[in-house]
């Protein structure tokens, strides 16, 4: 039988993390209240407790936690993120997610025990930075940034030792992770210095009769009509005034979708598949880790088909209005 | 759910403090329980309006640095949703991004207060706290 990958979900909170591990996730992604977070929203995340509470939930079932430490540490605050280090080391995580050299190199000295995944916000696209950051760091994981085309991803997996991890579900991030400076020229804050693209603090939705608009730090980024879906403004994702025509200019706000090519990430030898959105609720995490795992049971199986229940529950928490295959599939290439 | 249209009719000219104070007072006493670590540091002086958009009716919160408090308006942020989405909420049947999508969830004002509250309630066991309901409206909820 063909080895499945392992489904990797995602835990802003205690609830979510139970959720999804009652429902079928191999492990599940979290971080601490504190800027090496970079999913660092109020309200969001764990405490020490909290999440002792949920390794111990997980592991005992079997299930990894994987903890991520993947912002870029800020000169002169070095021993914020060493101490998140090491707590993780503490409680017992499976794994930790980091980005930042400096981090991997203390990690890996301090720590050697301690499982390394190089994180998206890495940004590690070849197998070069790969192979590099494992020869360094000892890393054994790395997840893929969502720009590689499935042949892309296949011929890193070719050419390197390390277990690769792909997104599954989810927000589309459109540039190399973490390289992106549009949040950064609209609110000087962006996803690797303040751990989050298009900050909550700067967002406002207003409403003009039936009308509804979305604005970052005063920039008009969408306008919705009456009766057409909402979003929240990630500047990449708006509707721009471009040469007398007003549309989707750079993104169009779709949610990846892997499930009809479940088989092929499967063939190409895929470690795992990861599920986008920390900062959504438990009951998000609840409908795609089921749905998922109903797929990835079957997706091993002679005449797979991506059932129609599936993607109509995938629908319905997306954000947008329809689900793409990315990067993974461009037939120009 | 909707209101039987008597009551309804009834509901839309209540006043909105007795409410707001009920909810104030509940939350006091759940507290120590459901967020023993958690400061509210982000609602400190900040008012949260609830309203109920079909009966036009809300509940309004802040916090003083203590205990949760009724207060005035004008509110720093506004969620709007019907009572019976707000029900699909607390019983977790529906993600609140999939209602905001939808347009059925609306949030004006100060977002990440906002956000920082629907964290906080995605990461809070609300079952116990429908426990502390007294049964008959409980049980009229579906809960
Ligand atoms: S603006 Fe878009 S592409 Fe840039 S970091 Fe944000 S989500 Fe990514």
């Amino acid at each position: 039988m063909t080895r499945l990958p392992q489904l990797i979900c995602p835990a802003g909170s205690l609830p979510a993390l139970k959720t999804a591990v009652d429902n079928g996730a191999d492990a599940v992604y979290t971080g601490f209240k504190n800027a090496t977070n970079a999913r660092n929203f109020a309200g969001l995340n764990f405490t020490d407790t909290q999440l002792a509470e949920g390794i111990r939930y997980a592991q005992s079932r079997g299930r990894e936690v994987l903890i991520a430490i993947n912002t870029f540490a800020q000169a002169g605050r070095l021993a914020e993120w060493r101490a998140s280090i090491d707590r993780a080391a503490d409680l017992g995580a499976d794994a930790i997610i980091l980005a930042d050299m400096g981090l991997l190199a203390y990690a890996h000295k301090t720590h050697p025990q301690l499982k390394l995944h190089l994180s998206v916000q890495g940004s590690a696209t070849n197998f070069e930075a790969i192979n590099l950051a494992h020869e360094c760091f000892g890393i054994r994981r790395a997840v893929l940034p969502r720009v590689l085309t499935l042949p892309q991803v296949e011929y890193v997996i070719k050419n390197t030792p390390v277990e690769i991890e792909t997104f599954g579900f989810g927000s589309l991030c459109v540039m190399a992770e973490g390289r992106c400076i549009l949040s950064s020229y609209a609110t000087g804050q962006s996803p690797n210095t303040h751990g989050v693209c298009s900050p909550a603090a700067f967002v406002r939705w207003d409403n003009q009769g039936k009308i509804m608009n979305a604005r970052l730090n005063g920039i008009l980024i969408d306008r919705f009509d009456e009766g057409e879906p909402a979003g929240y403004p990630t500047l990449c994702k708006g509707r721009f005034a471009v040469q007398g025509e007003t549309y989707y200019a750079l993104e169009e706000p779709v949610s990846l979708n892997v499930l009809s090519i479940l088989p092929e990430l499967i063939r190409i030898g895929v470690t795992a598949i990861k599920v986008e959105g920390r900062q959504r609720s438990p009951a998000y995490v609840s409908e795609v880790t089921k749905t998922l795992r109903a797929a990835l049971d079957t997706a091993g199986d002679e005449g797979y088909a991506v059932k129609p229940e599936w993607s109509t529950a995938l629908d319905k928490v997306s954000e947008g209005h329809q689900q793409t295959l990315g990067a993974y599939s461009r037939p120009w290439k | 759910m909707k209101l039987p249209a008597p009551l309804a009719f009834i509901a839309r000219r209540l006043p909105e403090a007795p409410p707001s104070f009920a909810l104030a007072t509940a939350l006091n006493l759940a507290r120590p329980k459901f967020w023993p670590e958690e400061d509210f540091a982000w609602l400190t002086g900040k008012t949260v309006r609830l309203l109920v958009s079909d009966l036009d009716r809300g509940v309004n919160l802040t916090f003083d640095g203590q205990r949760f408090r009724s207060a005035s308006l004008p509110a720093d942020v506004t969620f709007g949703a019907s009572l019976e989405d707000y029900l699909i909420l607390a019983r977790r049947q529906e993600d609140p991004d999939t209602l905001f999508f939808q347009r059925r969830l609306t949030i004006e004002g100060d977002t990440e207060i906002g956000l920082a509250l629907k964290n906080l309630l995605d990461s809070t066991d609300l079952a116990p706290l429908f426990a502390l309901l007294p049964r008959p409206l409980a049980a009229r909820f579906g809960l």
